[in-house]
């Protein structure tokens, strides 16, 4: 309770520091989408080429790709924290936030968050909504209550690896290139997983996820007569809460090491 | 009641050793190297209640380790620390209601935005009521006339403008003791005797305890009843400010600029018998230089009893120049 | 060559070298780079024997060496000139005895070669044990591969310093380095061929500086441009980096001009 009232104090702050910079505020929106629509591009061209990628259409890979975009612009406004490890533990701001009485990851999501990118959820939603009428998909009450519970499963799941990856910032305070290459193979989730090998499949599966914030949730929706359905769709916000879970495990005992060894 | 209670407390850090060159590059790569730095060594001491007390020490004489030990941001290597009747480290964030922490060269401030903004940030993350927030508001404010600034956002401020605000951040939840790094770096001499008082004041009327770590030791001067003193992580001296300047201080200066000039065997003669040297800088001014053993007021007779004077300036030994002659025997004998 | 400027590589390289983890993880991303894009390539195939003028194995081929080029001609340039620009420390560079930009490029240059010797070719042997890659057999094609690697690096390195220059210009230029990385990932051929991109698009492209980056050099290694026409691609690349020059002199010098008169 406490931590929504501060989470609406930190919006309004947040709002009133944007309302200072207007003109990059769109600027910035316009590069987000743009970096997010050459993924969209890659689609289209492609499907210039050809009918079908390992069996599936463009309206379904498109379909894909317009859900894979709503968990991540919930999840990117919540988690700005691409420069942690610099401004927190090189820079010391962590000490500042460890002064104050409350959560400190609690803190410094709310710190950084960036309501803006929810612009590429709605993107991401209407994208859904066109492919999904080019498919003939109905979509009814169920589906939409089972849309809200895949995609927050499919959020916890960006959290848990992403903040456990922040956390390496506690262990090692040079820059650890991790964090790009979890966001470039986060782009491998939204494509079937079926036309990788096993060990990749296996990987997005079991290890690193991602599968769970694209295609699989997504395959929940198209037509049974596809043959795409997962199973394993159902399993996102089970996979959510047991990474999350563990992340935030990770990210306590970075804490307790960070203020073992300081800087 | 002890305010801050700290005993035999030890840090040690791991620092990671980078061998030279390519070839020094290429084995890092592979595996790496530690040594182990102790920041502070066993420090023990007690801070009453309603203390000022200053915290000094050389640059990486391990001041911010203790005050971040202090404040709950480290975990002590081992050693007692309790602060406000709290373990820092341990339920850390009942812990930091209670505590107000200022560090010089970091603002708590957000950037962009009127202060204003901030100050109500805090109050709902310290959990402060409404009109106890209100209140307190109004009163630092009064005290610190940030009337018209409130609305300002903080990159617009002066560097003394914001650390004024800073102050204020640190200050709403009205927290028992307040630590302060460095509060007065790069302030002019203006803001900074402005910060002494109404820090004077706050722990006259509110009886905060205050713990600062300064560079500036007339800070000390104006503020401190008692100093810490810090050297390669132990403590080299803890007692009252005047005992360290009668301990340290030799003697002290008296310059006199004569109506006539005067020759360094007439003012030998003029002090003869008493243990005092002269240092003429010209025919019309001299340097007088007498050790604490010796009655000012009987050099002065002498003289004025002597010769036709026309000023007289006493100069005291500055604590400046105390703390270094402490660094450099401590060096010496250890 | 100056002398300092051989130390500035030095010391980028022996920089990079201090981040081990950094290291390791960049040769796992290229690794899945090119994993991914082989796999997605291979369903985007089919049983079609050639796409876009590609037969399959030519872009297995593409593939890898078009990311393993970018391993060592990417850096992050903009973003440092941009920095330096916006907190001030650039007024200082006008002062020292070197030039600025040049010793940019150098740091450029220590990057790519960190990652040219100790990234691409480890990395290229077992991306040839993975996938089946076909190396050119030609020791000529070699020789004129790697000297259009280097005029990618410096096409790239110029465009990104045209991007982070104009910060002079804007007081928040963050956006316009997200549109220009955006635009050289998608439009220099890694991701696409261009020769995939329809019609009209690719009409645009052959008019832009950015094939040169990736797709002519990626397209004389997979041997799809042989011989002379070979020659002729590296005559573009050439006329590339002459034509950026200008801009970027100019817009320095107006820097310059700028930051004299109104003293920073």
């Amino acid at each position: 309770m406490i931590y929504l009232q501060l989470f609406w104090e930190y919006f309004k702050n947040y709002a009133k520091t944007r309302l200072t910079y207007r003109a990059d505020f769109w600027i910035e929106v316009l590069s987000d989408l743009l970096f997010q629509g050459m993924n969209l591009i890659f689609i289209l061209v492609v499907f210039q080429h050809t009918q079908s990628l390992g069996g599936w259409s463009q309206a379904e890979v498109v379909f894909v790709y317009g859900y894979f975009m709503i968990p991540y612009g919930i999840f990117t406004t919540f988690f700005n924290l691409w420069n942690f490890s610099e401004r927190y533990i090189v820079k010391g701001e962590m000490d500042r936030v460890l002064t104050r009485p409350a959560h400190n990851l609690a803190q410094i999501v709310l710190e950084n968050m960036d309501p803006p990118s929810l612009i590429g959820s709605l993107v991401g939603a209407v994208i859904m909504a066109i492919s999904g009428a080019q498919l003939g998909l109905s979509f009814d009450f169920t589906d939409f209550l089972m849309m809200i519970l895949l995609v927050l499963g499919s959020v916890l799941v960006y959290a848990g690896i992403y903040i456990a990856i922040t956390a390496i910032g506690f262990y090692s305070d040079s820059p650890t290139g991790i964090a790009p290459l979890m966001y470039n193979i986060q782009n491998y989730g939204r494509y079937p997983v079926g036309i990788y090998n096993k060990v990749i499949r296996f990987v997005l599966t079991w290890i690193i996820p991602f599968a769970f914030v694209g295609v699989y949730p997504a395959s929940f929706f198209l037509n049974m007569d596809s043959g795409h359905n997962s199973p394993l769709a159902l399993l996102t916000p089970v996979v959510g809460l047991v990474f999350v879970t563990a992340a935030l495990l990770f990210w306590n005992h970075g804490v307790k090491r960070y203020r073992g060894a300081g800087s | 009641m002890l305010a801050i209670d700290v005993e035999k407390l030890q840090k040690s850090f791991r620092v990671q050793k980078n061998r030279e060159g390519l070839g020094g590059a290429l084995k890092d790569l592979l595996r790496r190297e530690y040594t182990e730095v102790e920041a502070v060594k066993q420090i023990s001491f007690q801070i009453p209640q309603g203390e000022i007390c200053g915290y000094i020490g050389e640059n990486g004489a391990g001041k911010s380790t203790t005050i971040k030990m202090l404040t709950g941001i480290l975990v002590p290597t081992s050693g007692k620390v309790e602060v406000g009747g709290y373990v820092p480290f341990k339920e850390r964030e009942k812990f930091v209601k209670n505590i107000g922490v200022v560090f010089g060269q970091r603002s708590q401030l957000w950037w962009d935005i009127g202060v204003i903004e901030s100050f109500h940030l805090l109050r709902k993350v310290y959990r402060v009521p409404e009109n106890d927030f209100r209140k307190r508001l109004d009163e630092l404010v009064e005290r610190l006339q940030l009337g018209e600034l409130l609305n300002r956002p903080v990159r617009k401020l002066s560097l003394g403008q914001r650390m004024r605000c800073e102050l204020v951040a640190s200050l709403l939840h009205n927290p028992a003791i307040l630590f302060l790094d460095e509060p007065t770096i790069g302030l002019d001499i203006l803001v900074k005797t402005e910060i002494r008082d109404f820090l004077m004041g706050l722990n006259k009327e509110y009886g905060t305890t205050i713990l600062l770590t300064t560079h500036d030791l007339q800070d000390i001067e104006a503020l401190c009843s008692r100093v810490i003193m810090l050297d390669d992580g132990s403590i080299i001296y803890d007692g009252s400010l005047e005992k360290l300047k009668s301990n340290w201080s030799k003697g002290r200066e008296i310059q006199f600029q004569f109506a006539h000039p005067v020759k360094k065997e007439q003012m030998d003669s003029w002090t003869e018998g008493l243990n005092v040297q002269w240092r003429p800088e010209n025919d019309l001014t001299a340097k007088m230089w007498l050790p604490h053993s010796v009655n000012v007021s009987e050099a002065l007779s002498r003289v004025v009893g002597a010769a036709e004077i026309r000023d007289i300036k006493i100069f005291e030994t500055n604590t400046d120049e105390i703390v270094r002659e402490i660094y450099q025997s401590e060096k010496v004998s250890s | 060559m100056n002398n300092a400027y051989l130390d500035i590589i030095r010391i980028r390289f022996l920089t990079m070298l201090a981040y081990r983890v950094n290291y390791y993880s960049g040769i796992v991303i290229y690794a899945i780079n090119i994993g991914a894009y082989y796999f997605l390539w291979q369903a985007i195939y089919g049983d079609q024997p050639t796409l876009g003028g590609f037969t399959v194995a030519q872009m297995t081929t593409y593939v890898a060496v078009s990311w393993m080029s970018r391993a060592f001609y990417f850096n992050n340039l903009d973003r440092e000139i941009a920095n330096e620009i916006r907190d001030g420390s650039v007024a200082i560079q006008f002062i020292r005895p070197y030039s600025y930009l040049l010793v940019k490029m150098m740091q450029g240059l220590g990057e790519g070669l960190f990652r040219l010797l100790l990234f691409m070719v480890p990395g290229m042997v077992v991306v040839c044990l993975i996938f089946p890659v076909t190396l050119p057999t030609s020791p000529q094609t070699w020789l004129i591969y790697f000297v259009m690697l280097v005029f990618s690096f410096l096409i790239n390195t110029q465009i990104n310093m045209l991007t982070g220059l104009f910060a002079f210009y804007v007081e928040n230029n963050e956006g316009m380095m997200r549109m220009k990385r955006v635009m050289v990932d998608l439009f220099s051929g890694v991701i696409i061929p261009v020769s995939f991109f329809p019609g009209w698009l690719e009409a645009i492209m052959k008019w832009l500086p950015f094939q040169a980056i990736t797709y002519l050099p990626s397209s004389v290694f997979t041997g799809r441009t042989e011989g002379g026409m070979a020659l002729q691609v590296l005559g573009l690349q050439v006329l590339w980096f002459a034509v950026l020059l200008l801009p970027i002199l100019w817009i320095w010098r107006k820097a310059r001009h700028r930051l004299f008169v109104q003293g920073g």
